[in-house]
């Protein structure tokens, strides 16, 4: 068997290996998704002018259930892999870790493989629920929607990979910014709520920048059935952003990360914390 | 025979108030210190409760059709029924995220603290030093309060700033009051906390949970009274509830859920003895069942 393969393998074991030692953690996890979806939903009947009719609250509902996938995906992402180098650079295992000759990729690769299964089981529960709430959720063209989602996470994974960098980098403060990041997506690229919402400035100086705006509106359009939001006239143009970030995010990521690294050993900071 | 160095721990000596009160100032100073190391974090903080209260308000004027006078009909027409109709919907989610953000940081620190003690091994070591552990969580809670302070207030005035809100307009003297009566229950609630987190180890999750548990009881997007009766009283029995109802009620002069001024001053007054002394105490229960148990060290 590969190197790689054994490392990704051995390592993958080893995390969920110590998830099994906290079951109440993944318990925890899974609720806690539930309450988040539970308390938006309440929130949006605060909101709701009487008499709007049912279609309207169905698409609203799965604009909204649909883009919190791509959120949580993203935000399980960045805390996991983030939040694992964080841990044993305060349990003092990282130097050694590090100075052991396995794979730089598969170490990277195993922290996340774990909780993106079990973020995939949260998504089909937290989806089924909203369904039940606002009687059925539109669901169309789902193989286009899971390429767009595999495309997606990929592109996370970059995502991820830079914050491993960063919080070898910035340590503690690494957590806030990821905090930062996430909410910053969550509001620019219009996760829990249409991009209309949005200020048109808002819409066409930031959210049109960002690729993981293509991202949540082709996943989520796709599933309602309906034209993007973002580039109405140009799907194919939404698509071919959507796969280019799918593949150069995760290179250029690894790229940053292994550069972190290096440097990190030539300063000979890996084991400060 | 080789000399023998024998310690006796104090005797029948015991440290005095001033070696007492230089505890709480150690750890304070410390605590500080570190977070100093890290400014980053505290601009975060800042930030964090104007996005939380950012994502219903822009989720609200979406549901309203995009309209924000519509947003506020609705949000009127919905805490109306309740008794508690309102349509600053912008103060309203501010308040409610901000202080959620105050008690969600009270719990992280206490939680934190505990967690990372363990896992870099000096929990242990604080338990078999001579100093009470009542110092010690005082140091630690009078941290986790000026951090929570100093967030709470900025991100209150980015928050005004941001969403064009007044906050002074209302009675600002008495949220102000009900603010500091609803502190010394805080205090007891992340003692409650520092416990758990020690028992059951998995601070991560258990703190991320809660948090989401905590908002949904305080209310912080909407009034806890559109819950059913059984999960509304709870709710209500919950000091944040309490305390984040009384601060709302008096800066958008609206009727608190609990009734008059007058019970809601008697309700805090209760809750500000009661709950630290109550929390204390099941500290000490859990930490002398672990020492029993397993020991202090384990994580």
């Amino acid at each position: 068997m590969p190197q790689y393969l054994e490392t990704f393998l051995a390592m993958s074991k080893k995390v969920l290996v110590e998830y099994s030692r906290y079951p109440i953690a993944f318990v925890a996890l899974f609720v806690q998704i539930f309450l988040i979806i539970v308390l938006f939903v309440i929130t949006s009947f605060a909101f709701e002018t009487p008499g709007t009719g049912q279609a309207q609250t169905t698409r609203f509902a799965a604009m909204m259930a649909y883009g919190f996938v791509t959120n949580i995906i993203l935000s399980f992402t960045l805390w996991e892999i983030g939040f694992s180098i964080r841990e044993e650079q305060v349990r003092g295992t990282l130097e050694s870790l590090y100075l052991s000759p396995t794979n730089k990729f598969s170490n990277l690769l195993s922290r996340v493989f774990a909780i993106l299964l079990w973020t995939a089981a949260i998504s089909i529960g937290g989806l089924l629920l909203v369904s039940g709430l606002v009687g059925g959720l539109p669901v169309n063209n789902l193989g286009k929607a899971l390429f767009v989602l595999l495309m997606t996470t990929t592109g996370f994974l970059g995502f991820g990979f830079i914050f491993a960098g960063i919080t070898i980098r910035l340590k503690e403060t690494a957590q806030i910014l990821v905090n930062g990041v996430q909410f910053f997506f969550m509001i620019f690229s219009a996760q829990v709520f249409p991009f209309s919402v949005l200020p048109l400035a808002v819409q066409d100086y930031v959210s049109r920048w960002l690729p993981v705006s293509y991202c949540v509106d082709l996943f989520r359009t796709t599933l309602i059935g309906e034209a993007p939001e973002l580039l109405p006239n140009d799907v194919l143009v939404e698509y071919a952003i959507v796969i280019a970030f799918g593949i150069v995010s995760p290179i250029i990521g690894y790229f940053y990360y292994n550069w972190i690294d290096r440097k990190a050993r030539t300063e000979g900071t890996l084991g400060e914390y | 025979m080789a000399p023998e160095t024998v310690s006796h721990g104090f005797g029948l000596g015991r440290p005095g108030w001033r070696a007492s009160l230089d505890i709480v100032r150690t750890v304070f100073i410390a605590r500080l210190k570190i977070i100093f190391r890290y400014r980053l974090s505290i601009l975060g903080e800042t930030v964090m409760p104007v996005v939380f209260a950012a994502m219903p308000i822009l989720l609200g004027t979406a549901i309203a059709g995009g309209s924000e006078q519509q947003a506020a009909d609705n949000f009127f027409r919905y805490t109306n029924a309740v008794g508690q109709g309102t349509t600053d919907f912008r103060l309203y989610m501010l308040l409610g995220s901000n202080t959620f953000m105050l008690v969600s940081l009270m719990l992280w620190l206490i939680g934190y603290w505990v967690r990372r003690e363990q896992e870099t091994g000096t929990l242990e070591a604080l338990y078999l030093s001579p100093a009470k552990r009542i110092h010690i969580l005082a140091g630690v809670t009078s941290y986790t309060l000026v951090r929570a302070l100093l967030a709470f207030t900025t991100a209150m005035a980015l928050g005004s700033i941001l969403f064009g809100v007044n906050p002074l307009a209302g009675n600002f003297a008495a949220a102000m009051g009900y603010f500091l009566l609803g502190i010394p229950a805080l205090w007891g609630i992340s003692f409650f906390f520092g416990a758990l987190v020690m028992r059951i180890k998995e601070a991560n999750a258990v703190i991320q949970l809660l948090q989401w548990v905590l908002a949904f009881a305080m209310g912080i997007y909407f009034p806890v009274s559109v819950f059913p009766a059984i999960v509304r009283y709870t709710a209500m029995a919950f000091p944040p509830t309490l305390m984040n109802d009384a601060m709302r009620s008096s800066l958008l002069s609206i009727p608190s859920l609990y009734g008059e001024w007058y019970v809601v001053v008697g309700l805090m007054f209760m809750a500000a003895w009661s709950v630290p002394l109550l929390g204390y105490e099941f500290f000490l229960r859990t930490e002398r069942r672990i020492k029993r148990d397993q020991g202090v060290g384990q994580f």
